[in-house]
């Protein structure tokens, strides 16, 4: 059951172009990049007209009917799978079977956009299922032992979660009688007794969080990044496994938060989960030593920001959650297309292969830098908006400890991701690294919009304020 | 019907544990497929078993239905990564998985 009918060409469009591929560009590969491009970027700026309309500018969002959350979600999803499918146009020029990875992308942005306008939890899973088999294929596409060893220990670990989530859903099916989420929240709020709908929604939450790698489930998560290729792996770590594990986890808190004082210790666990996330995953980026798992680790911590808040889940704490959902997607498709970048210039992904590379690839260089400082959440910068607004609402909420702790494990994740950047750009060039030139324009393209959109959502936070208050926050009590 | 309902229960979680028992203590790659098939074959009897106490089976036979296809893709999935792991490294031993490191 989609929720609403006009958000489902979002979800149609990218899959008939999906179909179209394999025979349109049967003779001239190349065609096969131009059409995913074309549609993606006829999607985004038609999801971006109806965010950004002046008529909505002038009424502060209050004139958007649709979902809040699921709009800028999409918004989102197309972004980053168009600034990918850009950059893997230039980057992977003679690979065999392009075609099939375009479809691939397109089938996921397509499954995607099912999951965050669905209405309920069977539609829910069977989106996630499709979403999982596009990323198994994805994450081995490119036939290397590493892409199947991460695919392998993907489908291994994830897999058990669908079968937690379905368990769920019987005993939904058996307390609830739906499984629509509207009808859950008006089933709570007339007082049945909560105690076995609560069982059946956290049996689905403990799904959810597997899939989205917090950490007691992370062992999946450095592996699968690092082995995918490249481009897969910044599409896999900024948006794939966002939306299909901590989307729902946001979703589940919204609806549990309507249980107060019986889903308590639901709400007291996932806390803790995300409090352990943050400190894991910022004390195992210190120590990696690898690029793109040092980016996995750091992403499991900035995913633990997101399930805290979504923890304590008062309005402003899910406000700070979608937030920092958006811009944890943004600087990870920058942190994981320069890792792409930098594996092709210096033909390395270990950091102590890599040093001084701040004059040979100054964009590269500058982007990495931006990016790490709004995941670290420096002022001027999107990433410190949202963090605020966690901690802020964790201090509000009573639980000051865990303010504390987040804002102590931020500087952590400071020091680990400065460190990175000293050793991969500044200081003396190594001799592997003496001939490194630049990226192509074209690869620097979707890195540098990025970048400036990091800016920019900083800047203009006062719009984007009143965008998640008045669709996300005001329409959250029932 | 209420009798039958915890019956049916007692074996749908000695199905799902046996499953989960299979994927936890076998090396092999298929055994541990074999194992995932196991687990979601009780969750599939246990949707049924809700229907048929709610009398809701039509809206169970559906799900079950298309619980049916989603995991056979998945299996042919599965299939397909083991397949083409063994050409690549000849075992399908899960503890020969551990290339990626650092």
């Amino acid at each position: 059951m989609i929720n609403d009918a006009g958000l489902l060409a979002y979800q149609l469009i990218p899959l008939f172009t999906a179909v179209l591929i394999p025979f349109a560009a049967r003779r001239k590969p190349g065609f096969s990049a131009i059409l995913a491009n074309a549609a993606l970027l006829a999607g985004l700026i038609n999801i971006g007209y109806a965010l950004l309309k002046p008529a909505n500018l002038a009424a502060s969002f209050a004139n958007i009917k649709e979902d809040g959350f699921s709009l800028l979600m999409i918004f989102t999803i197309y972004l980053v799978a168009l600034c990918v499918t850009f950059f893997s146009a230039w980057f992977m020029e003679d690979r065999p079977n392009r075609a099939a990875y375009y479809c691939l992308i397109l089938t996921s942005v397509s499954a995607m956009c099912g999951i965050v306008t669905t209405g309920d939890f069977f539609t829910l899973y069977i989106f996630v299922e499709a979403l999982a088999i596009t990323s198994f294929a994805l994450i081995a596409s490119d036939d290397s032992a590493a892409g199947l060893e991460g695919a392998l220990k993907y489908f291994l670990l994830t897999c058990p979660a669908s079968l937690f989530i379905l368990f769920g859903i019987a005993f939904l099916m058996l307390t609830a009688g739906t499984f629509s989420f509207e009808n859950i929240k008006v089933l709570i709020a007339s007082g049945v007794p909560a105690g076995a709908v609560v069982f059946a929604v956290s049996l689905i939450l403990l799904g959810f969080l597997i899939k989205s790698g917090v950490v007691p489930f992370h062992a999946w998560t450095p592996d699968a990044c690092q082995g995918a290729p490249a481009p897969v792996s910044a599409y896999l770590a900024a948006i794939v496994t966002k939306i299909s594990g901590v989307y729902a986890v946001i979703r589940i808190a919204i609806m549990l938060r309507l249980f107060e004082i019986k889903s308590y210790h639901t709400s007291e666990l996932l806390m803790f989960l995300g409090m352990l996330s943050i400190i894991v995953g910022a004390l195992a980026a210190l120590k990696a030593k690898e690029f793109k798992r040092m980016l996995a680790f750091s992403s499991i911590s900035q995913t633990g920001y997101i399930v805290l808040a979504a923890g304590i889940g008062t309005p402003l704490a899910i406000l700070g959650a979608v937030f920092h959902l958006v811009n944890h997607a943004v600087f990870n498709t920058v942190l994981f297309l320069n890792s792409a970048s930098l594996e092709k210039a210096a033909g390395a992904g270990e950091m102590r292969r890599l040093a001084g590379l701040e004059h040979a690839m100054p964009w590269t260089s500058w982007t990495s830098l931006i990016a790490f400082l709004s995941m670290a959440g420096i002022p001027p910068l999107a990433g410190f908006w949202s963090k605020l607004i966690i901690i802020l609402a964790l201090w509000d909420g009573g639980a000051e400890v865990y303010a504390v702790l987040a804002l102590l494990f931020s500087a952590v994740t400071l020091a680990g991701l400065l460190a990175t950047q000293k050793k991969i750009f500044f200081g003396k060039a190594t001799e592997a690294c003496a001939n490194v030139r630049e990226a192509r324009p074209a690869l620097l393209a979707p890195v540098v919009a990025m970048s400036v959109l990091i800016i920019a959502l900083g800047v203009f936070f006062p719009y984007i304020y009143s965008y998640l208050i008045e669709t996300i926050a005001a329409r959250l009590i029932l | 019907m209420t009798g039958y309902f915890a019956l049916d229960w007692y074996f749908i979680t000695l199905i799902f544990f046996a499953g989960m028992y299979c994927m936890l203590v076998s090396r092999s790659l298929i055994r541990q497929l074999i194992g995932l098939e196991i687990m979601s074959k009780s969750c599939l009897l246990g949707i049924i078993s809700t229907g048929a106490l709610t009398n809701n089976l039509a809206l169970s036979q559906a799900l079950i239905i298309m619980m049916i296809v989603i995991e056979a893709v998945v299996v042919a999935v599965g299939l397909s990564l083991l397949v083409k792991n063994y050409r690549l490294t000849g075992s399908i031993d899960i503890w020969s998985l551990d290339n990626l490191k650092g």
